[in-house]
């Protein structure tokens, strides 16, 4: 289980007199439950990968607090990282490594044995489908395989908790098809935390059982996509969206009130 | 911690030497060079030996002047004619030798009294020929001397009038020092395969690692940034390390090739001094290691990498300048600096010249601080770099 509360982040880019203040992440708060895929919407710049970023101990927050089971991320960053699996945005393999090989290396990293990760890898690639590509050199994998490798390598220590930022940016439909049939599966038999940032609502309509919509750094709405269309009076998923995460005013400069 | 960092060491190792194409041409260009210009200098040396043991002069105009060509023969000479065009030859280095022109008139001015004149020719742009000036001008001495004896000895005159002072020459360099002249390149080419050995790897785990994308995943493990940092630095002073037992051992056989026995017996460099050159370069192989990824962690593509190393390559094959524009010669300080130290004691180690303790101990701090300090830079470094 992940609770984010109050979460904050200001960026300062540039020095000196052009220097300039940047409000990424303002109070952001949201729960997510084992067993349960929850979904992070909102559009580009919404604070979505620096939220991400927070829970995965790689940047501090200026306020707020992060929990993963119970485990204080700022206080104790390396033993709440043991209980997650992060497929982050970058996401670069090693290309003169195989798959099998950048999957026990993370596995190494986790303090598990060289036999016990590489059997966790043969395990990762029947769930993921990708036998075929574990001996092969990364260089020259398609976005689809990449995908897989890097989320095999994420899941290598069996962690009770799955971040993915934006992991279907690239890839196929039929990528994205394995990829939900993954998550569920990991969702349905395993009863992982699955944490899933994407600003595609069909993703979140598809796949998510709670949906947490930021926008401006903000969480705006937190409910299933039913709950949310009900909030809105919309029947349609992306209407809602269009309603919840942006202000009349945006609508109406984009040409959408 | 440790495992850790191991893991990463032997990962970070595997992925380098699977790198075949770059550390093929590390080797080819750092490794195999030095041997390379060892022959090309023997060759070289070999090609002046044999012009001074032949003892072949080349003459033009021989038959006007008996006399001298009676000196040259008693000195053991053979006397060989100069080719009509021997001035377009010697300009166009195909002749090997000065040659010595002499006028029509030699003889019946020398009988006269009058000093003949005789030509030297040689050309400066042709080394070649020009180290054999110096015999030939000595020859031509040694007539004249004798000429002038002759002359002192039937008037009646002690030749020692003639040598108010007795000039004796003495050379204070050993076969060894001589050697070392010859040698002083060596310690730059290992010094330069350590760093372009070291190199690559620097690059590839700092700077390569960013342009991948793969090093915000790598901060997402539990494994400290210290642990991580310390396994790449091994692997990369590993490769370092690797290059500078290749390149120092390439030098043995290299030695086998040489073409001439005196140079041979004149270049010393066994086993004894290839271990010691180790236990200079294996630390500065350290901090090379360090500075390099120290500097390119700052740097956003290998590209940009590679533009900042410059820097430190640019400084590492300066270092050896300092000692050959020096006035003064070697000072104390030159130990405290990294590479110049190292430079300056393999030179000593190739003139036989023991190395004392505190003259490796002093580079041995100074490598290790450098890599304290580059790896605790790259360790702060790596997570603002992961973000950027």
């Amino acid at each position: 289980m992940i609770e984010v509360q109050g979460l904050s982040k200001r960026f300062v880019q540039g020095r000196g007199r052009g220097a300039r203040a940047v409000q990424a992440v303002d109070g952001v708060s949201w729960r997510a439950a084992d067993g349960a895929i929850t979904g992070v919407l909102g559009p580009n710049g919404a604070g979505k990968t620096t939220t991400l970023r927070m829970v995965a101990a790689l940047i501090e927050p200026d306020a707020g607090q992060v929990r993963v089971d119970g485990i204080d991320v700022a206080r104790e960053p390396r033993a709440a990282l043991r209980r997650m699996g992060v497929l982050s945005d970058a996401r670069g393999l090693y290309p003169r490594l195989t798959a099998r090989e950048n999957i026990v290396y993370y596995g190494r990293l986790h303090g598990m044995s060289q036999s016990a990760a590489s059997a966790r890898a043969d395990v990762l690639a029947a769930m993921l489908d990708m036998k075929l590509l574990l001996e092969r050199r990364t260089e020259g994998f398609s976005q689809g395989e990449r995908m897989k490798t890097a989320l095999a390598r994420a899941l290598v220590h069996d962690p009770a908790n799955i971040i993915l930022d934006e992991p279907t940016n690239g890839l196929d439909v039929l990528a994205t098809r394995a990829l939900r049939r993954a998550l569920r599966r990991l969702r349905d038999e395993q009863g992982k935390c699955i944490v899933f940032s994407t600003h595609i609502m069909q993703e979140v309509a598809y796949l998510c059982d709670r949906v947490v919509l930021v926008a401006h750094g903000r969480t705006v709405a937190e409910g299933s996509v039913a709950e949310l269309n009900a909030r809105a009076g919309q029947d349609d998923f992306e209407e809602t969206f269009v309603r919840l995460a942006f202000s009349a005013e945006e609508r109406g400069h984009a040409g959408l009130a | 911690m440790i495992g850790d960092a191991w893991a990463v060491f032997r990962k970070e190792l595997t992925d380098a030497l699977r790198d075949r194409r770059t550390l093929l041409m590390v080797l080819l260009s750092s490794v195999a060079i030095g041997p390379l210009v060892l022959v090309l200098i023997s060759a070289l040396v070999s090609g002046i030996e044999r012009q001074a043991e032949a003892r072949e002069l080349v003459v033009h105009g021989i038959e006007h002047a008996p006399t001298l060509r009676n000196h040259l023969l008693r000195q053991t000479y053979t006397l060989r004619p100069a080719p009509p065009d021997y001035e377009r030859q010697l300009q166009d280095s195909k002749l090997g030798d000065p040659v010595l022109v002499i006028g029509a008139d030699f003889e019946a001015d020398l009988a006269r009294g009058e000093p003949p004149v005789v030509e030297v020719v040689g050309s400066s742009a042709n080394p070649r020929a020009q180290t054999g000036m110096n015999r030939l001008m000595q020859l031509l001495e040694g007539f004249n001397h004798e000429q002038a004896t002759l002359r002192l000895a039937v008037r009646g005159v002690s030749p020692a009038a003639l040598q108010a002072v007795q000039v004796e020459e003495r050379d204070l360099a050993g076969p060894a020092t001589r050697a070392a002249q010859l040698a002083t390149m060596l310690p730059f080419f290992v010094l330069m395969a350590v760093l372009y050995g070291a190199l690559n790897a620097a690059l590839d785990t700092t700077a390569g690692e960013r342009e991948r994308g793969s090093l915000e995943p790598l901060l997402m493990n539990p494994a400290a940034r210290s642990a991580l940092v310390l396994g790449k630095w091994g692997a990369v002073a590993s490769v370092g390390m690797l290059i500078a037992v290749l390149s120092c051992f390439s030098f043995l056989p290299g030695q086998w090739l040489l073409r001439s026995e005196t140079l041979a017996a004149l270049f010393r460099f066994g086993p004894p001094e290839a271990l010691r050159f180790l236990a200079l370069l294996l630390p500065l192989a350290g901090a090379l290691a360090a500075l390099l990824m120290a500097v390119a962690i700052r740097c956003k593509s290998f590209k940009e990498a590679q533009a900042n190393a410059t820097i430190v390559v640019l400084g590492v094959s300066m270092m050896p300048l300092v000692n050959l524009f020096s006035q003064e010669g070697e000072q104390p300080w030159h130990l405290w600096v990294p590479a110049l130290a190292q430079v300056t004691l393999m030179g000593r180690v190739l003139k036989g010249e023991a190395l004392g303790p505190l003259d490796v101990f002093v580079p041995l701090l100074v490598s290790a601080a450098v890599t304290a300090l580059g790896v605790a830079y790259v360790a702060r470094t790596l997570r603002s770099a992961a973000l950027r």
